[in-house]
């Protein structure tokens, strides 16, 4: 555990700033076997600690890679000349924060940091695994991988904390050859919250899955692409999470209202259907963990829920302290900061579209022609709202039953006109927590949804 | 810094051959960054950060293992290496991990190293008023000032050693444009600089990027489908063409075999006037690496010349594996040689098309096929630039689109990364709601 070189900093915190000091490491494992062949063998390690200093509504801060005594009391320093340099040119006449009441948040979670070697080896075995049962495959390539960040924080006023949040994956991702001979890819990840050893205990139980990865890629092989144009779809539970991240997510995220997006002019009015319900959930969502639970932000920030959408109506915004006093919101817990030598953003933690009452064989029966999308690559949304995701896997649906599988294709809509065309939601919902969000910063983040029924513009070839 | 950075070189270098490295290599980084930030307008932010960053790898009867971490005390070092080589003797052998031979060591300075703060601050407020006053319905939601000085040193166990102190400024924008509760998309640009003698609105395509986004306020969206000509602007064209050429002619596609140029080395597989060249060297890229991450010194080089594929970009590793040449720098300064015409010219020839602003598409298939929604992009019709558009989908193929270049331009973009024309291309697929 990170020692506390903080705590008794404090008496140097200036009367009438905010302070945060915060040590935080990061730690990162990557093992990439491609086609048998270890092209990446890599362990990173990020330590030190920073300070931020907000005096007069400007912030000022600054970040060492080195933690003793002294370099604690350095980025102070630092920092608060920083903060004295802006202030004194562009300040916006602006007192601190509102306060907050003290608290301390300490998990009891050491940070494991599981060898180099079991990476490897499980990589090994899922490969030896996929060579001999599938050669046919063009290529095949296992990533096993994990990262942590492990952050002690120190506040001049709100909550001080220690947490951990370590998370390790392994993707499995296979290329088969169409009957024209050209490439179709897929993959697959596995694995969450928690350290790789107590994710992946033994590679045959991972064997399901790659079975299954393998059967859908040689589906995919003989796809189709879909016809271009504006359809009524299912979202698959990994789709509809990602547009809750994107499409919707990002535009209230207050620095981005701030900065013009959509969700400015459309606060308290109807963005969805009735049915849409969509949270930003710190720590614990229907009784359970999330995905990545996070209990204390870096300003110091108890977390609690965000509420973005209730019943299709947009409800709120994610804060950091700053936004929510401009907008007359309470803050959740949402500014959050990647490695040391950042500062916290406003980030979102788990955000997911609520599940309705429909069940998936329910609604995929309830379209004659149609498609059912059921993976994803990549998204991207603008903070008009308008959003691209490409879908990677998915089948047509005509007369209400499944039919042929898709090749790869991708879809836009309008996030708060789509969501007004959701009509079935179904009851079970599925999480992903292996992305990295990309603002200013990375940053690891979950992401959860149902299937939803709706129309959007699907790309033909 | 450059002397203490050669001794925690050597001392690394030391500690992985303790640990058993029969070759073994080295990057020792430092780097200074002071930035301003501008949030919804008005500015936020002052960050001082300092830096390091140590890189190891050992390889051991081929099998080879790396660890980064930023601390470079005696006692971390040696952790650092026992827990490299551990990494590496629980790897698998393969030959073809190698490190660079010893040619000439140098030491090198590049860019303005200090910053000058109260002028970059000068600058940022100056570029701030600008749009406030020429361009007033941006609403600049972020706004990111820098100067990042930085030490290196590369060194391995055949004697190897560059340093570089070299020092460069930046200036990243994300923003919109408004009228009542209407939006443009956001629009994010920027340069590098290694001087601020220029206003940062004369930089880059900076000034015309911020007219365009004025303009992309009122949208339409393409009434069905047509087929026609896209027009990538030099930004967009970077993004696209890079995607490509890391996909066809990078490791990963060559690697895995699923590359459709593994085969077309020296063969034509572009329009005969489309020069790609990755050029670090160039006058007008700002700090570009003089050596590789391997330790080669770099080299300009052509990836496509004359519509011929050149040269793939491959590392060593991938070069000794694939039996292939590698390439002479492993930068991302990508130029592309202009044409003869002016944009004026091309636009004026256009019956029906589309010029691209920004490409938002999922990650393009390795077959080449490409599918996205063209963002902050106008309509062209009958040889004007028409209007702005929304929810347009732009759909093609990679490969087949570098057969149908249709123009390039004069003009060119330098924005310290990249020199880029427009280019134009037919065949594209464009489809609306």
């Amino acid at each position: 555990m990170i020692p506390d070189l903080l705590t008794d900093k404090k008496y140097l915190f200036a009367a009438g700033a905010n302070t945060e000091l915060r040590a935080q490491r990061n730690l990162n494992r990557r093992v990439v076997l491609l086609n048998g062949n270890l092209v990446n063998n890599v362990q990173t390690d990020q330590f030190g600690v920073s300070a931020r200093v907000y005096e007069n509504g400007v912030y000022g801060f600054s970040s060492t890679g080195e933690y003793s005594e002294e370099t604690v009391k350095d980025v102070l320093k630092a920092a608060s000349e920083n903060a004295a340099f802006l202030a004194g040119h562009a300040g916006r006449g602006k007192g601190p924060h509102k306060p907050m009441p003290a608290a301390r948040r300490f998990t009891a979670y050491d940070l494991a940091n599981v060898e180099q070697k079991t990476y490897i080896a499980f990589a090994q075995a899922l490969d030896a695994y996929i060579a001999e049962k599938y050669p046919d495959l063009l290529s095949r390539t296992i990533v096993a991988t994990a990262d942590s960040m492990e952050k002690l924080l120190c506040v001049s006023n709100g909550a001080d904390g220690h947490s951990v949040l370590p998370r390790s994956y392994v993707y499995i991702i296979m290329t088969a050859a169409t009957p024209d001979g050209k490439p179709v890819e897929l993959y697959k990840v596995l694995g969450g919250y928690g350290t790789f050893d107590r994710n992946f205990r033994d590679p045959k139980d991972c064997y399901a899955a790659i079975d299954a990865l393998y059967d859908r890629v040689r589906q995919k092989a003989e796809g189709v692409y879909p016809e271009a144009g504006n359809k009524t779809v299912i979202l698959g539970g990994i789709l509809s999470g990602m547009l809750a991240h994107e499409a919707v997510g990002h535009t209230v995220e207050a620095d981005l209202v701030i900065g013009g997006s959509v969700a400015g002019p459309n606060l308290g009015k109807r963005v969805g259907s009735d049915l849409v319900n969509l949270v930003d959930f710190a720590h614990t969502a229907f009784g359970k963990p999330t995905p990545l639970p996070i209990h204390v932000d870096d300003e110091g920030t108890e977390a609690t829920d965000a509420v973005l959408i209730r019943d299709g109506i947009l409800t709120g915004y994610m804060n950091s302290r700053e936004t929510a006093e401009r907008f007359g919101m309470v803050p959740t817990g949402n500014a959050r900061a990647f490695l040391f030598s950042d500062e916290p953003l406003i980030r979102m933690r788990n955000t997911a579209v609520l599940p309705g009452t429909s069940k998936l064989e329910d609604m995929i029966a309830s379209i004659d022609d149609g498609y059912y999308l059921t993976d994803t690559n990549n998204g991207q949304a603008d903070t008009t709202g308008e959003f691209m995701f490409g879908v990677t896997f998915g089948y047509e649906i005509k007369n209400g039953k499944l039919a042929r599988p898709l090749l790869d294709t991708t879809i836009s809509g309008v996030a708060f006109e789509m969501l007004k065309t959701v009509d079935m939601i179904s009851d079970e919902m599925i999480w992903a927590s292996s992305g990295m969000c990309g603002k200013k910063q990375p940053m690891p983040v979950g992401m959860g949804g149902p299937a939803i029924k709706c129309r959007v513009t699907i790309g033909g070839r | 810094m450059i002397e203490t950075l050669k001794q925690t070189a050597k001392k690394v270098l030391d500690a992985l051959q303790n640990e058993g490295a029969e070759q073994s290599e080295t990057t020792v980084t430092y780097t200074v960054t002071h930035e301003f930030n501008v949030d919804g307008g008005a500015f936020s932010l002052f960050r001082t950060l300092f830096d390091k960053k140590l890189t190891m790898s050992g390889i051991t009867a081929g099998k080879r293992g790396t660890v980064s971490q930023n601390r470079w005390d005696d006692a971390t070092v040696a952790e650092s290496a026992k827990a490299c080589m551990d990494a590496a003797n629980a790897s698998m052998p393969d030959d073809a991990w190698q490190i660079a031979p010893l040619t000439k060591n140098e030491d090198f300075t590049l860019g303005e190293v200090r910053p000058d703060l109260d002028r970059l601050f000068m600058r940022c407020r100056e570029l701030m008023d600008t749009i406030r006053d020429r361009f007033p319905k941006i609403i600049m939601e972020q706004m990111i000032v820098s100067h990042r000085e930085r030490f290196e040193v590369k060194a391995n166990s055949n004697g190897v050693l560059f340093s570089t102190h070299g020092g460069s400024y930046e200036a990243m924008l994300m923003y919109s444009a408004h009228e009542g509760e209407k939006a443009s998309s956001f629009f994010g640009g920027g340069v590098i600089t290694d001087n601020l003698d220029k206003p940062f609105i004369a930089c880059g395509s900076i000034e015309t990027d911020l007219e365009n986004v004025e303009k992309q306020i009122e949208t339409e969206s393409v009434e069905g489908k047509f087929e026609g000509t896209m027009v990538l602007m030099p930004g967009c064209a970077g993004e696209l063409i890079g995607g490509m050429l890391m996909n066809f002619a990078g490791e990963q596609g060559l690697l895995s075999g699923t590359s459709p140029w593994k085969e077309k080395l020296g063969e034509p597989v572009a329009d005969e006037r489309l020069t790609v060249s990755i050029a670090p060297l160039d006058e007008r890229i700002v700090c570009g690496e003089r050596y590789t991450d391997e330790g080669f010194p770099a080299k300009n080089y052509d990836i496509i010349r004359n519509g011929r594929l050149e040269a793939f970009a491959l590392g060593l590793y991938a070069s000794n594996k694939l039996g292939l040449a590698r390439a002479e720098n492993d930068s991302y300064n990508m130029i592309v040689a202009p044409g003869d015409k002016p944009l004026s010219e091309i636009i004026a020839s256009i019956d029906r098309g589309i010029l691209v602003g920004r490409f938002s598409g999922g990650q393009p298939a390795s077959n080449g096929d490409f599918s996205g929604v063209a963002k902050n992009s106008f309509l062209i019709e009958n040889g004007r630039i028409g209007s702005a558009l929304a929810e347009t989908m732009i759909s093609g193929n990679l490969a087949e689109m570098l057969r149908r270049v249709r123009a390039i331009s004069k003009e060119t973009v330098a924005e310290g990364m990249t020199v880029l024309p427009y280019l134009a291309f037919d065949g594209i697929t464009v489809s609306g709601k």
